[in-house]
């Protein structure tokens, strides 16, 4: 509110004080709260000069309008034309998914189409749930390698716990020293903090050792939810497979060939599947001298 | 990333199966939604884009890429909430993008620099019995002179657009639309002699 002499006021309990011009604007807005706008609707029953303001403002924004408009109408070819040809875009855009990603099956259109999908997907994870259920009552049929299965389950995170958490990074620092030369020492509260997430008692505390899920090299950070016990029993996919991994993401992202952020989501993701991707294996390649000969390989081929 | 900026490459599509063919057949009820808001809004849509001088047909344009990502918006099922908003939002964003691409193309020609000295003067003159027309050009030059975010304040409540629904288009506070509507109608009022 404002005093009749001009003087703001914080309070309005006087009968003297007007409205604001920019409380008349918002109230002729409905933008006022209801109390307020109660207020200011008694105020201007009484009082003609913020009723006389009040018009003006409104008079002058519609002669604006007017003006605006007529200035303008005369150029604003007919709509005939601009109609048919969004119809005829949109009709386009419609026949085709939103894009090349998951998305599209989202997409639904109809209920029908939603249903239809909720149907194949329920059907897909019912399936999925029994090849899996066989999978583990079979894990340890002869011919197949049950402590490859058995280690594998170990040698991931949970990750609802250990999601991985990344820095704002550039390229050029992650790349500017060697990966194995980046210091990555977790700090002694930090891991205790870890293994009482994980729920790992003390007794018990020499059998893991506190991982990183996305190395520091790659950006990764000493936070709670970058780090998992990564139990030393795991000798298939355990820490010095991730190693390499590591290293080979590393070297691939400062060659520019694999985008920073896509390393890091996919060893945050699941970094056997990225092993196994990036290595094109289905086993750690537990020899150095496997991972020798595969470089000289690649350096043969120029890959 | 401007909506417009998020239209999908043809070439990067799956082909569409034959069910989507038979589901496209039909214009769909987002379809026929963004049909009926072009029918609603696309006059001042376009009268919005060329009042910041862009040419009727790059405004055309620039509605038919509004509309399309309205479509696409929609389609994703993202919020509706303050939809006019949104759809001015769009339509300023992509006239300022097409405003600044026109101006680079003329190549350093002394536009901007002397539109307020072409104005006529805005100052009132009392004595002066104005006909319908002079007024309007009075109020039009007043406005043409105002600071840029202060003149699409105005347009947008020109077009009838509430005060939240010009905060959404411009990206700004609905304090600050309020401020400058005021401001701005102040320097009408005085412009106009009133």
């Amino acid at each position: 509110m404002i005093r009749k002499d001009g003087n703001m006021q914080s309070e309005d309990h006087s009968s003297d004080m007007h409205v604001s011009d920019q409380e008349l604007l918002l109230a002729a807005d409905g933008e006022l709260a209801a109390r307020r706008a109660a207020r200011v609707r008694a105020h201007l029953a009484a009082c003609w000069d913020c009723r006389a303001r009040m018009a003006e403002m409104e008079g002058t924004i519609a002669d604006f309008a007017r003006a605006h408009r007529q200035s303008l109408d005369a150029q604003l070819p007919p709509i005939d034309g601009p109609r048919a040809l969004l119809r005829a875009q949109l009709a386009e855009l419609a026949s085709k998914p939103v894009g090349n990603s998951w998305r599209w099956l989202f997409q639904f259109q109809s209920p029908v189409r939603a249903a239809a999908f909720v149907g194949v997907a329920f059907v897909a994870l019912f399936a999925a749930a029994m090849v899996g259920r066989i999978f583990l009552q079979h894990s340890a049929w002869p011919g197949t390698d049950s402590a490859l299965v058995a280690s594998e389950r170990g040698s991931e995170p949970d990750r609802t716990l250990t999601p991985g958490a990344t820095r704002m990074v550039a390229i050029g620092d992650v790349c500017s020293m060697p990966h194995e030369e980046v210091i990555a020492e977790v700090s002694t509260s930090l891991r205790q903090e870890v293994f009482q997430e994980y729920g790992i008692g003390s007794a018990h505390v020499g059998d893991y050792e506190i991982d990183y899920l996305i190395a520091p090299g790659l950006g990764g950070v000493e936070d709670i939810h970058n780090l998992w016990p990564e139990p030393y029993e795991s000798r298939t996919w355990n820490a010095h497979v991730k190693d390499d991994l590591e290293e080979r993401l590393h070297q691939m992202v400062c060659a520019g060939r694999l985008d920073l952020s896509t390393a890091q989501r996919e060893i945050a993701t699941d970094w056997i599947a990225a092993y196994k991707k990036y290595f094109h294996t289905d086993r750690p390649l537990s020899l150095r001298s496997d991972l020798i000969r595969l470089r000289e390989d690649r350096r043969a081929i120029g890959n | 990333m401007s909506p417009a900026d998020s239209i999908v490459d043809a070439n990067d599509l799956p082909l569409p199966s034959a069910a989507d063919a038979a589901f496209s057949a039909k214009p769909s009820d987002i379809e026929r939604e963004v049909m009926e808001l072009f029918e609603q809004f696309r006059s001042p849509l376009l009268r919005y884009a060329l009042s910041f001088g862009v040419p009727v047909h790059d405004g055309e344009e620039i509605i038919q890429e509004v509309f399309l990502a309205l479509f696409r918006h929609l389609q994703s099922g993202k919020s509706r909430r303050n939809l006019r908003g949104w759809i001015f939002r769009v339509a300023h964003n992509l006239t300022l993008k097409q405003r600044y691409a026109n101006q680079k193309s003329l190549d350093g020609m002394a536009f901007d620099s002397t539109i307020a000295e072409r104005q006529p003067d805005p100052s009132p003159n009392p004595e002066e019995q104005l006909s319908s027309a002079q007024r309007r050009e009075r109020l039009l030059a007043v406005v043409r002179v105002l600071p840029e975010a202060d003149q699409g304040c105005l347009r947008l409540r020109a077009e009838g657009l509430r005060y939240r629904e010009i905060a959404a288009a411009l990206g700004i506070s609905l304090g600050a639309v309020s401020m400058s509507l005021t401001r701005s109608l102040a320097r009408l009022i005085r412009a106009d002699g009133r």
